[in-house]
């Protein structure tokens, strides 16, 4: 009986373990994708690498942060594609790191659950200056993943639903 | 994919039917048990690895798009600044092999963009032995990017194109396979070859400006590469001297004056640094340099 048990148990995780790999699976054939869309959206700008952000939605907020070097007499393109977001989340872009208390919020984007955006690096120059009243330029700038808590989420051990991601493709004009 | 998947539902029912054969007493199935056990533990934890980022991530520049940046900035064609090919056969060591990758690849990127698509191709040729070496054969699956470059030796969009190509297929593969850390390192070797190569143009060329912002432009992301570096993923793989030499030369950058009075006015646009810095910094670049490529 001990021995029937502990084999209908086992059969039950083999059967869910291979059910979480093959989700795993899709989940990650559907990143691949949405980094293509992403990448045929920026041209006429050269595709420059990729920034996969992964997280779980849990029942408190998360930042993430991705860093990005913009060099002199270049200009970029951001495209974000939100189609592996099962809930939304904000997207806030500034000029340092989240450490600072002095950091100027240059773009804010909503609503990017189901979509790809395109943010472009002269937009983010044009606050940048009209914020610091200076001819400047960014150097680099700091995109902040806002992921909103959702009730009732599975902090330390997520589902499906639970997991998102956003792609982030770069790009610079040649 | 597809087939990763088909695996991963094969490998579940056949460590399904392998239990169902298996009889004996009691104690063998408790031994049973604790082997099962273990094995769900690590699926676990590298799931959860696999799709939870970093708090604090970065994006690093392709080599690419440094060398397009030096081009823009001045930079000149110098065909005796690049590494030589026939070195690639001293490097045995993994190290030194993912390296030279990124030493090699920063050098392809330089003919390239400079219109010397038979030096290039030579880099292309190096680039692929060392990727079968280090594991990354995939990346030049069916030698379909050789045949790509050979049609379109001539054309210099088109060999652009196919590097952005070689650049994607190796974050690609580096990231389904979770190697993610050792970028790092290929980029270590690409960060140190693309400032040698503005470093020696600058060096004969010092009224170039443009380069030698580029040089001191190029210095923000060497703090990445460092943290990169020391990720403890890339314990074992003999890197302090690495790390060490990257730190030199990130405190001897921050130490100058010019550094220092850049970083306290708010209102400075660009960093220029004095002659005796500009040389202090290249004679730090170029040792680098030479420990990377002498393996």
């Amino acid at each position: 009986m001990k021995k029937t048990l502990t084999l209908l148990g086992l059969f039950s995780f083999a059967i869910l373990f291979a059910q979480t790999a093959s989700n795993l699976t899709e989940f990650k054939e559907n990143i691949a994708s949405q980094k293509a869309e992403a990448k045929a959206q920026l041209k006429p700008y050269r595709f420059d690498g990729s920034k996969v952000t992964y997280f779980n939605f849990k029942t408190y907020k998360q930042v993430k942060e991705v860093e990005i070097y913009l060099f002199n007499n270049t200009d970029y393109r951001f495209s974000f594609n939100g189609k592996s977001l099962p809930n939304d989340i904000s997207v806030e872009i500034y000029d340092k790191d989240k450490t600072q208390g002095d950091r100027i919020l240059l773009k804010t984007l909503d609503g990017l659950q189901g979509k790809n955006v395109l943010v472009e690096s002269s937009e983010l120059n044009d606050t940048y200056r009209e914020a610091k009243n200076s001819k400047g330029r960014l150097k680099r700038v700091f995109v902040d993943y806002i992921i909103t808590p959702v009730p009732g989420a599975i902090n330390k051990k997520p589902t499906m639903k639970e997991r998102g991601a956003i792609v982030l493709v770069m790009g610079y004009k040649n | 994919m597809k087939k990763t998947k088909l695996l991963l539902n094969l490998i579940a029912v056949s460590a399904v039917s392998l239990l169902l054969s298996c009889g004996g007493n009691t104690e063998e199935d408790t031994n049973e048990l604790n082997v099962v056990d273990t094995t769900d533990a690590l699926s676990d934890e590298d799931f959860e690895d696999m799709f939870e980022s970093p708090e604090v991530d970065y994006h690093l520049p392709s080599p690419l798009q440094v060398a397009s940046i030096f081009k823009k900035s001045g930079l000149d064609y110098n065909s005796d600044a690049t590494s030589k090919t026939d070195l690639v056969e001293n490097y045995t060591e993994e190290l030194t092999q993912m390296l030279n990758f990124g030493v090699y690849s920063a050098d392809m990127a330089y003919c390239v963009l400079n219109e010397q698509s038979n030096e290039g191709r030579k880099y292309l040729q190096v680039i692929t032995d060392l990727t079968e070496r280090i594991g990354m054969e995939a990346v030049f699956e069916n030698k379909d990017l050789m045949d790509r470059f050979d049609k379109n030796i001539e054309d210099k969009d088109s060999i652009e194109i196919l590097m952005i190509d070689i650049h994607e297929r190796t974050e690609m593969y580096m990231d389904e396979n979770d190697m993610q850390h050792q970028q790092a390192i290929h980029f270590a070797g690409a960060w140190t070859e693309g400032m040698y190569l503005g470093v020696y143009d600058f060096e004969n060329n010092p009224e170039k400006e443009g380069v030698g912002t580029q040089i001191t432009e190029q210095m923000s992301i060497l703090g990445n590469i460092i943290k990169g570096l020391k990720d403890p993923k890339n314990d074992g793989m003999d890197i302090e001297w690495l790390i060490s030499n990257m730190e030199n030369i990130q405190n001897t950058f921050d130490e100058f004056e010019s550094v220092n009075a850049y970083y306290e006015d708010p209102d400075a646009e660009e960093l220029v640094l004095t002659i005796t810095e500009n040389s202090e910094l290249s004679e730090l670049i170029k040792s680098l340099r030479t420990k990377i490529i002498n393996g």
